[in-house]
């Protein structure tokens, strides 16, 4: 196979890359629902003929490490790539297939020029609901799988170019609003033959043995440069740990536990010190997971290196069956996004005994997801799904950033007006929470407050937070950031809640209140400058 | 005798171009004179005597000058900006400061967070709160704006911004504070978000009031200035200021409303863009102009600029109509360097003009894409910029070779060539992206190339996109000016309320279509505009029940409903593929552009001079050898022009492509196109 000239390299990475931005774009233009189109909860990306992912749009890094290695369950025990044919579209969001949790839906389809395969293209798509015990199919309350919704093992819903009409009637059967489930699957669909169109073409332009050459070449030099900066991190072995509150079923807190192996120019993640799988739906599949130390190392990176396969190379991962981590099958995994942001806070935990200086204190590490449904006299239902960001943590060289969407996740926040307009809902106050970023010579970021009152008869409110009681951490003498908490104020009388609350009952002039993490401080305390304390007085932040 | 010059002036960086028209002849002369960023008043004035020699009329000639500026950017990008209090809803102060949350940078451990323009003991609550249907919750105490006045004297503000929540739906309260704060500190500049930007979403609203406010003493010190030296000069021109929306505004509305100019420079690429798809009767057209730093796309389609209702400064919203450009940090001075991955990257860094290029020699000494460009001849070192700075070529191939070449493996010319190659791509690949968003094909387009380093790029990039025509307007270099030459005055009325779109809204939509007429008319009015030149353009902004965004859809039958949802539903099929003729729609806003007829533009461009000389030669590297192309002038251009060419300005520089022929088109346009293979 001829390589391909350092030029000709840049501009097909260039390519590659605009093309998974027009697939992004496209899921945008033609998607359906609320989760897709405005909480942005979907990503793209392109993969190499085997499978290695070449080239991402830039969304949601949950999304985009956790599709290659899901990619490549699919291929390894569901369907081998010699069975995929061109018009191809194959799906699961089948957790324990492959995917992360029954809401997303996994789409591939091959591209092939004169016969031969010369790449993939995916979508993954956070989807309305498919189905289970709760509306979103993110029940807090579920103890298996099979309570969270409909799964779809890894199939061909197009088969060379031909919808199959029986497995999509199946999923409309069994999802609350068919609609939405067929709108952003189509869109997924179009994305893909966007995908698909564009990598023809440029696989037609520089010959298909060049092209595939020219994949293996960046995922090459991904690793080379990943292998290069871990190599300039210490070896050694460097442990950490952290913990997840409770899986909401019971009380007991779950360890999450990582050692960090530094050798040379490899890595090795292992999490054998992680809790056992929990009975409540906060577990993690091992592509979830992986998602998470993929994220953690290539977020330390001190070079700028183009996030595909070959970064995952020089990283190695032990996380033996039944722990929180790569949870037995029928495990609920609703809420894995727990488990990844508090794997992210703790593999960075280790990594700073290594790399002091890199790594930020702990950032507030949590989903905040608040659901409201309104009941009106009338029987009149309305529904309010929000995700709230804390503070992320202080810097060896800076304060930590005050309610900034951080880690793993990355979403919007939605206008009190917005919310007023279309619901009985009174948005009371929105604001920093002084004093909730961890003390230290920098300090952690501030978490913020939010209040809603209840303008409807009644209401039904479901939360699904952590750090209630587990705050995230300081660094180097840096305080912990302060813990999340949630109340409800009715008839004057503040009272609060844990961190998990599933369809309590509301009334007409109840407030709920949540106060999210701050993060953690950085450096002791008593060596933060006079200039800095006045600041913070002066600015109200303390 | 009557006034009878009429003068587009686009201020930059660097140069104030201009352009000027001699509203009897239609004669259209152009002028570039440089930039006095201490006070770029001087310079302004500088040019204005200089054409007034040069073109032989009188200051006193002048009748209208039209002028874009980027006061107002750049106090935002340098922070220069009013020291500012914000007074805003008891239990929102933050909002300002929180955001919407989302970052750009998905792995980084240190996104980029801008520090809040107005600091948080700055914002001070006030006790009152509207609902969404602007009924009062709890009504704005009598003695509260009174209350604040200690806490404004001690912070010493220079401005102030109001921003109440649902202030859009009823203004009362934010209207009490200004009328009392009027009273108390006539001298205080104040915004209220009800005026500047009566639209729905508090951190959008607070962000774009804040911006006003703070920019209200900038931008009225500068006029100040400005009006001062033109009175000295015994200039008594009429004077109007270009709007990010295309159109132009009085001193009076610019100074109350500055947020309105802070896409001013580019606009008037985007106005002079779609002047040449009239002109040429191009109605797709995707206008690039590229300078030193910046690569600006703007579209026109089916005939009209694609405009937003939202657009965004160094990462701060600002909620104003304005032409859409997308900007991406591609440019001449772009730096070339070759990473720890062995990638070669081009860009985001820039030499920008100081110390510039390696070429420049002012000290720069990583390679820059015009380094490149003239390494492979295709820039001349004696004759850039009309030979007002003298190149270095071998400054600029030693350091392609040392900083590229080497690392790479690569020759020196390879090097180069890489360089461009990688740069054309990223450009293809922002304008293409432009396009594919709007559900938009490049080959149903033509590409017009505008700005000091477009000419050297547009071919390739039209070769990446598929697009088979490129336009070379006359004058390239001042071609913003020429489109400022041709605005009107708009004024952008709008009007925010959340409702199903039925016949139920209909009193609404006809007392608030009633209002918006009143105050444009009064508007115009005020400018002088007499009745039969006044234009009144209503909109709405649209969406399906449920959506969190809206499709701005021309209501030329307002207030009938039929016509609007359809246009509805059929834009949303072509934007987003689908429609839903069964779901309810919502109301979100009412607009109405208001516009200002200015006495039509009829301009004559003089043909060229013809050849009175061959066509120099030169050794240009093309396709992996040094090959000797023909150098044209192109004032001398009467004819057909084939590729591989290179044709020569005053201040830009076009390279033809093999394949491609060029010959003279309308308004003195160079019209290349590449040739059936």
């Amino acid at each position: 196979m001829s390589t391909m000239d350092p030029v000709a390299l840049e501009i097909l990475r260039n390519a590659l890359t605009a093309t998974a931005a027009e697939m992004d774009v496209t899921v945008w233009r033609t998607s359906r629902s609320t989760v897709v189109r405005e909480l942005l909860d979907y990503s793209t990306a392109v993969f190499d003929r085997g499978g290695q992912n070449v080239a991402q749009a830039a969304r949601i890094p949950q999304h985009l490490n956790s599709m290659g290695s899901g990619l490549l369950t699919v291929l390894r025990d569901h369907l081998p790539v010699e069975q995929w044919e061109d018009g191809d579209v194959i799906i699961t969001n089948d957790p324990y297939c492959g995917g992360q949790h029954i809401p997303d839906i996994l789409a591939f389809r091959p591209v092939f020029v004169d016969g031969v395969r010369v790449g993939i293209v995916g979508t993954l798509c956070h989807h309305l609901d498919m189905g289970g015990m709760a509306a979103g199919s993110y029940a807090a309350a579920a103890t298996e799988v099979f309570q969270e919704g409909l799964r779809i093992p890894p199939l061909k819903l197009v088969r060379r170019g031909v919808l199959n009409e029986d497995i999509l009637a199946m999923m409309r059967q069994n999802v609350r609003r068919p609609d939405m489930l067929w709108g952003d699957l189509q869109a997924q669909l179009a994305s893909l033959a966007v995908g698909e169109a564009n990598l023809r073409r440029l696989a037609m332009r520089t010959g298909t043995d060049t092209f595939v050459a020219a994949c293996a070449q960046m995922l090459d030099g991904s690793e080379r440069a990943m292998r290069a900066m871990i190599g300039r991190i210490p070896d050694g072995r460097y442990e950490f740990e952290d913990f997840l509150d409770d899986d909401g079923i019971s009380p007991d807190p779950v360890r999450i536990h990582a050692a960090v192996e530094v050798r040379g120019e490899e890595i090795t993640i292992d999490l054998s010190g992680c809790g056992k799988q929990a009975v409540g739906p906060i577990n993690a599949t091992l592509a979830s997971a992986q998602s998470a130390i993929s994220y953690s190392v290539m977020a330390v990176s001190d070079a700028e290196i183009p996030a595909n396969a070959g970064c995952y190379r020089p990283i190695r991962t032990i996380a033996p069956e039944g722990l929180i981590v790569n949870a037995r099958h029928p495990a609920p995994v609703a809420n894995r996004v727990a488990v990844t942001h508090r794997l992210a806070t703790t593999i960075l935990g280790a990594l700073h005994q290594a790399i002091p200086g890199r790594v930020p204190a702990a950032y507030y590490g949590v989903s905040y997801v608040c659901s409201f449904q309104t009941i009106g006299a009338d029987g009149e239902r309305g529904v309010l799904v929000e995700i709230e960001v804390g503070g992320s943590g202080a810097y060896a060289d800076q304060d930590g950033l005050s309610a900034y969407t951080f880690g793993m996740h990355n979403n919007s926040n939605i206008p009190a007006e917005m919310i007023e307009s279309e619901m009985p809902l009174t948005i009371v106050g929105y604001g920093l929470l002084p004093g909730s970023g961890g003390a230290g010579r920098h300090r952690g970021g501030l978490g913020l407050f939010r209040e809603w009152r209840i303008d409807s008869p009644e209401a039904i409110f479901t939360a699904n937070l952590e750090r209630f009681t587990h705050r995230p951490y300081g660094l180097e003498g840096g305080e912990a950031g302060r813990e999340g908490r949630l109340f409800i104020i009715s008839n004057g009388e503040r009272r609060a809640l844990g961190s998990k609350v599933n369809n309590l009952r509301l009334k007409r002039g109840d407030i709920v209140r949540l106060e999210t993490s701050g993060g953690g401080g950085y450096g002791s305390p008593a060596a933060r400058p006079a200039e800095a304390r006045a600041r913070d007085a002066a600015l109200g932040y303390a | 005798m009557e006034p009878f010059i009429r003068i587009g002036i686009d201020i930059g960086g660097t140069f104030t171009d201009l352009q000027i028209l001699d509203e009897r002849s239609g004669a259209l002369r152009s002028l570039k004179t440089p930039t006095t960023p201490e006070d770029p008043s001087i310079g302004l004035l500088t040019g204005i005597g200089e054409a007034a020699t040069r073109f032989g009329f009188s200051i006193a000639d002048i009748r209208i000058l039209l002028h874009g500026t980027t006061i107002a950017t750049n106090a935002v990008l340098e922070r220069k900006l009013a020291r500012g209090v914000l007074l805003t809803t008891a239990g929102f102060e933050d909002v300002l400061e929180i955001g919407r949350h989302g970052r750009r940078d998905i792995y980084g451990l240190k996104p980029h967070q801008e520090p809040p323009l107005i600091a948080r003991d700055r914002r001070l609550g006030l006790a009152e709160r509207m609902r969404a249907d602007g009924s009062i919750e709890t009504a704005l105490a009598a003695g509260a704006v009174d209350a604040v006045l200690p806490r404004l004297d001690a912070l010493r503000a220079e401005a102030v911004a109001v921003c109440l929540l649902h202030a859009h739906v009823n203004p009362a309260h934010e209207q009490l504070v200004a009328e009392r704060l009027h009273l108390l500190r006539p001298d205080l500049p104040v915004s209220i978000s009800s005026e500047i930007s009566p639209e729905i979403r508090e951190y959008e609203r607070s962000s774009t009031t804040v911006l006003n406010a703070l920019l209200m003493p900038v931008v009225g010190n500068y006029l100040r200035r400005l009006t001062a030296r033109m009175a000295e000069a015994g200039l008594t021109a009429r004077l109007l200021l270009v709007q990010s929306n295309g159109g132009v505004c009085s001193p009076d509305v610019a100074r109350r409303q500055p947020a309105r100019l802070l896409l001013s420079g580019p606009s008037g690429g985007a106005l002079a863009t779609l002047r040449m798809a009239e002109t040429l009767d191009r109605p797709n057209l995707l206008g690039v102009d590229m300078g030193g730093t910046s690569y600006d796309v703007c579209v026109v389609r089916d005939g009209a600029v694609t405009q937003m209702t939202q657009g965004e400064i160094d990462h701060l919203p600002v909620r104003l109509p304005m032409v859409e450009i997308r900007t991406i940090g591609s440019g001449g001075g772009s730096i070339a360097a070759v990473d720890e991955a062995g990638r070669l990257r081009v860009g985001p860094r820039s030499a920008g003009s100081r110390p510039g290029p390696v070429c420049y020699g002012r000290g720069g000494t990583e390679p820059a894409v015009t380094d490149a460009d003239l390494a492979l001849g295709r820039l001349d070192p004696r004759f850039f910029l009309g030979g007002a700075m003298a190149l270095d070529r071998l400054a600029a191939a030693a350091a392609i070779a040392a900083k590229v070449g080497e690392p790479l493996g690569l020759g020196t010319e390879q090097a180069a060539e890489g360089i461009l190659a990688v740069t054309d791509t990223g450009l293809a690949a922002a304008a293409r992206l432009s396009l594919f968003e709007k559900g938009l094909d490049p080959r149903d387009f033509s590409l017009l190339s505008f700005g000091g380093a477009g000419g050297l790029h547009a071919v390739p990039v039209a070769e990446e996109l598929g697009i088979r025509e490129v336009v070379f307007p006359a004058d390239a270099s001042t071609f913003s000016a020429f489109g400022i030459l041709h605005s009107d005055i708009v004024h952008d009325l709008a009007r925010s309320r959340v409702m199903p779109l039925t016949a139920d809204a209909l009193p609404w939509v006809g007392q608030t279509m009633s209002a918006l007429r009143v105050q444009g008319e009064a508007l115009l009015a005020a400018d002088g505009v007499s009745e039969a030149d006044r234009r009144f353009a209503v909109s709405a902004d649209l969406r399906y029940r449920g959506q969190a965004f809206e499709l701005v859809v021309p209501w030329p039958e307002a207030p009938a409903l039929d016509p609007l949802l359809a246009d509805f539903h059929a834009l949303h099929e072509a934007r987003f593929s689908y429609a839903n003729p069964e779901a309810p729609v919502e109301l979100v806003a009412l607009r109405m552009a208001v516009t200002g007829l200015l006495p039509p533009v009829h301009a004559e461009r003089a043909a060229g001079r013809g050849a009175d000389r061959e066509p120099e030669a030169r050794e240009t590297w093309l396709a992996g050898a040094w090959r000797r192309i023909p150098v044209h002038q192109r004032e001398r251009i009467t004819g057909p022009v084939d590729g591989p060419a290179l044709i020569e300005e005053e201040y830009t520089t076009i390279f033809l492509a093999e394949g491609w022929r060029c010959a003279p088109g309308p308004a003195g346009a160079l019209i290349a196109r590449k040739e059936a293979a």
